[in-house]
């Protein structure tokens, strides 16, 4: 190996070192335009009229796009259920309302941004408001208000597992812990808004240059909306300041698209540049889900599993988005990593006038994780085991049945992972059992614990999705191979995969890293390459470019000069899940994680210090080391942040938190003393080189292991977070 | 808008501008002078990402307004390499992953040259507390703080 398993340095290390790399927002061209948006800002309502001639009348005002103006007016990730502009005039049924704050409304398109800015307030929009639904609970109930007029029901998506007996299970059970466990929202802050520019280019496409996470199917969502072909539309994707699931749904590209097709219609061919404030992102992308999920758990005194019966509600927001998806993840995760003879999964996901919840780190694992992770915490307690001892009786091996009724895929090594975690942590092994070590003793005035948790993730897109991946291997040279150009979509999103991509090429033709440049990111010049998401581009883009190297390296045994071949790597099937028991194949590969936490709290002040976390995944192989272990570095921060301090508060449909300043992510003055990822490698028989995804994997267990932590410390178990002072000082009877 | 004539020294090139009195020291810099490395992360002073060096001193540039810069110095991203030459820090960061998606490293690095500058050898604690201003939510800040001190000891903030 010489180019895969170093810490190469970043390809574009050098450019965002001296701040060279070019952002959405930082993209000009002479003679651009400025674009705003007017948002709903109210949670439901049926928009009667919207008077645009006042702002019309501003000196400087070029265009105003309301619903009439889009040719298409619907767009989604999952189904098209959300309109482009909401309003009257558009011909697909109610596409008049809006159903939640965020919701655009017009676009005003002028001189500068000021002047867009105070255009959008002379625009006079007669709303007829609507009772918004807030809470899912009411909003499953027969005869709820519907928030899509056209579907029957406000639900998104539901799933049912049926395995076993459970009536069984529970009566060979000698312990019984029922749990209820509620999961908050999470704001991406991701650090660059949303921004981007809209040109047509010399081919005539309609060119969308701005932050996303999968080229290809934001070009299909523009182009669908705007009635155009495919080939009509051309999506770049500039450097992109972070985007965690956040950039999976479209935000500033279609209007964006829209503004200068129509202007271009009225004789005006300028380009359209839009920057979103950090209030608008918060407001105008979706979130992390809010979970509700009740759940009853038996086992036997000796410490085995017999009965899990769950049931989830997610809070899906006023679009699909992808709660669909997200639910079947949480679904998945809700029995965690057990051999479970019987049980019972309802779950659903439904609408409210809410911010959309949708893709973020982890996509429903962390919440289902949270719920079976708490429950083992809590029956080891019942049975008085150690937590990694009764897990390790517990967990899932090559060929036990899953919860899904079929055998978890590749190499399952949980027990070898857990046990890693354990000895690299707060544990030791005495006379063959695990257990917990004398403790340090704790500062005056704090309380010290610890937990543990483990869990799993998939790694692509599942259930039946015929996962692909596209890639371009170009060989230059005459003699011998001088120069290597791989064309390959995926984003760079800050994960680090440009360079991984680089890395692998190398390693497949046979030359050294420097010999090989990537150009990606702009759908005239690559194929797809499915999303950044699911933990899945090393793997897939991996795959591919191995494959391209492959058949370029044979035509450039046949003399070919330059030998370019373009390969699509097709990762092994999976199947939808059967509807009534859930049985079924959903996933080809999963990555195992176990973490391991201690903490201090202070119970007089509420407070927690997060002092030590080991944070353990098998990779596969880490293509990138550095890369690796800065990914579990990163994922454990978010995920600290997700447990301890990010509170999103939405109050009658209205976002409270819209400020860095009141939605409080961890500092440089917030991470743990000790922050220990544990790397394993144990080749994935399908993974390029071995290699597994590993990016979500972090988030994935953290919360039950601090929680795990913190009843450690007090005594008592908390099942809701945020973990803020106030909530800590409840739980203890403070206050 | 009233607006004024100002004159300052911008990564050591003098500038005379006459500028809006609400405009801040961030759109100076990004939109009349076209130097983007300076990020806008909220316009609030509350992510640092916008962080610029004022007469030495690190601050917020959203936060500074335009006619108060009238005689003073800035220095930007784009100041800190001299003929394509990175400082130490910049050396650092890159070597040592401590960027990823690199939206705050801008504003970091202003942060700590400053740091550096006033203490070329800090402890951990110190660099937390002048990080403290930026946030980043992609690296878990640990690398970040592992390359300023890499930094203090290969040569510092020059
Ligand atoms: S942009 Fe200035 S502090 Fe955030
Ligand atoms: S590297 Fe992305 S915010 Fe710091």
């Amino acid at each position: 190996m010489q180019a895969i398993g170093k810490s190469q340095r970043r390809v574009d290390a050098l450019d965002k070192v001296l701040g060279r790399a070019a952002y959405p927002g930082d993209l000009t061209r002479p003679d651009q335009l400025h674009m705003k948006i007017l948002f709903a800002g109210r949670p439901h309502a049926i928009v009667k009229e919207i008077d645009t001639s006042k702002a019309a009348a501003l000196e400087g005002v070029c265009l105003i796009l309301t619903a009439k103006d889009v040719p298409c007016n619907e767009y989604g990730l999952q189904i098209p259920d959300q309109p482009v502009l909401c309003g009257p005039g558009s011909s697909k049924p109610y596409t008049d309302r809006v159903r939640f704050v965020g919701d655009q409304v017009a676009a005003v398109v002028a001189e500068s941004e000021e002047i867009a800015a105070a255009a959008c307030k002379l625009i006079e929009v007669t709303y007829e408001d609507l009772p918004p639904v807030l809470d899912p609970f009411e909003s499953l109930q027969e005869g709820a208000f519907l928030i899509h007029p056209d579907k029957d029901s406000n639900i998104f998506q539901s799933y049912r597992l049926r395995k076993g007996d459970l009536k069984q299970g529970f009566q060979d059970a000698d312990v019984i812990v029922e749990g209820e466990y509620h999961t908050p929202v999470q704001e991406h802050i991701f650090l660059q808004p949303e921004a981007g520019l809209a040109y047509y280019d010399e081919e005539g496409r309609v060119v969308v240059a701005a932050g996303g996470q999968w080229a290809h199917e934001e070009q299909e969502q523009i182009a669908h909306s705007l009635g155009l072909e495919l080939d009509q539309v051309r999506v770049i994707h500039p450097a992109i300041g972070g985007a965690f699931g956040g950039r999976e749904d479209i935000s500033v590209q279609i209007v964006l698209g829209l503004a200068v097709l129509r202007l271009r219609e009225k004789g005006i061919d300028r380009p359209v540049k839009i920057v979103w404030s950090r209030e608008e992102s918060i407001i105008g992308h979706h979130k992390r889900h809010a979970y509700h999920i009740k759940t009853r758990w038996g086992a036997t005194r000796d410490g085995k599993l017999t009965a899990a019966e769950v049931d989830i509600v997610a809070d899906g927001g006023a679009y699909m988005y992808t709660s669909n998806k997200v639910l079947l993840n949480a679904f998945i995760a809700c029995t965690s990593v057990y051999d479970i003879p019987n049980i019972k999964v309802d779950a659903r996901a439904v609408a409210t006038n809410k911010v959309p919840g949708g893709a973020f780190r982890g996509f429903g694992g962390p919440q289902g994780t949270f719920s079976a992770e708490s429950q083992m915490n809590k029956l080891a307690e019942e049975l008085g085991l150690d937590p990694v001892e009764f897990r390790l009786k517990n967990v899932l091996h090559k060929g036990s049945l899953t919860s899904v009724s079929t055998s978890l895929p590749g190499i399952v090594n949980i027990t070898d992972v857990l046990e890693r975690c354990a000895e690299e942590s707060f544990w030791e092994k005495r006379q063959g059992s695990w257990e917990i070590q004398e403790a340090h003793p704790e500062p005056e005035g704090f309380q010290r614990g610890v937990g543990f948790a483990c869990g799993l993730k998939n790694i692509g897109f599942s259930a039946g999705y015929q996962e692909n991946s596209w890639a371009t291997v170009e060989l230059y040279g005459s003699e011998t191979i001088e120069e290597v150009i791989v064309r390959h979509a995926a984003a760079e999103v800050g994960q680090g995969t440009h360079t991984a991509i680089v890395q692998m090429t190398a390693e497949a033709v046979g030359v050294p890293v420097e010999k090989v440049r990537i150009i990606s990111a702009d759908t005239a010049e690559t194929r797809d390459s499915g999303s950044v998401s699911a933990s899945r581009m090393t793997f897939m883009a991996g795959n591919s470019v191995y494959g391209a190297a492959k058949a370029a390296l044979k035509k450039w045994e046949e003399e070919e000069r330059p030998a370019i071949a373009t390969y699509q790597y097709l990762a092994p099937k999976t199947t939808k899940l059967d509807p009534d028991t859930g049985a079924g194949k959903p996933n080809f590969a999963y990555g195992y994680t176990a973490q391991a936490v201690e903490l201090l709290v202070d119970p007089e002040t509420g407070q927690i210090v997060v002092t030590r976390v080991y944070s353990t995944h098998d990779v596969g192989r880490a293509i990138n080391p550095d890369q690796v272990r800065g990914q579990i570095e990163g994922g454990v921060v978010q995920a600290l942040g997700y447990v301890l301090t990010e509170k999103f508060i939405q109050e009658g449909g209205y976002v409270r938190t819209d400020k860095l300043s009141t939605y409080l992510i961890p500092t440089v003055q917030d991470i743990p003393e000790v922050l220990q990822p544990v790397v394993m490698e144990n080749p994935d028989p399908n993974g390029p080189w071995g290699a597994l995804g590993m990016a979500e994997m972090p988030f994935i267990s953290l919360a039950p292991a601090v929680t795990a932590a913190l009843h450690d410390a007090t005594g008592i178990w908390f099942d809701d977070f945020p973990l803020t002072p106030e909530r800590v000082l409840r739980g203890l009877g403070k206050i | 808008m009233a607006h004024h004539m100002i004159s300052l020294l911008v990564n050591g090139q003098k500038e005379k501008l006459l500028v809006p009195s609400n405009l801040t020291l961030l759109h100076v810099l990004r939109d009349m002078l076209g130097l983007t490395g300076t990020k806008n992360g909220c316009e609030a002073g509350e992510c640092g990402a916008c962080t610029v060096l004022l007469d030495g001193e690190p601050v917020n540039s959203c936060m500074v307004l335009a006619p108060e810069l009238d005689g003073r110095e800035v220095i930007t991203v784009e100041g800190l390499a001299k003929d394509g030459q990175l400082t130490p820090l910049q050396e650092a960061f890159a070597e040592l992953s401590a960027v990823q998606c690199g939206y705050c490293t801008p504003g970091m690095l202003m942060s700590a040259t400053a740091l550096l500058r006033r203490k070329p050898h800090p402890t951990q604690q110190d660099v937390q507390e002048a990080l403290v201003g930026n946030l980043c939510r992609c690296t878990g800040y640990q690398r970040i703080i592992d390359a300023v001190m890499v930094a203090s000891r290969t040569g510092g903030a020059e």
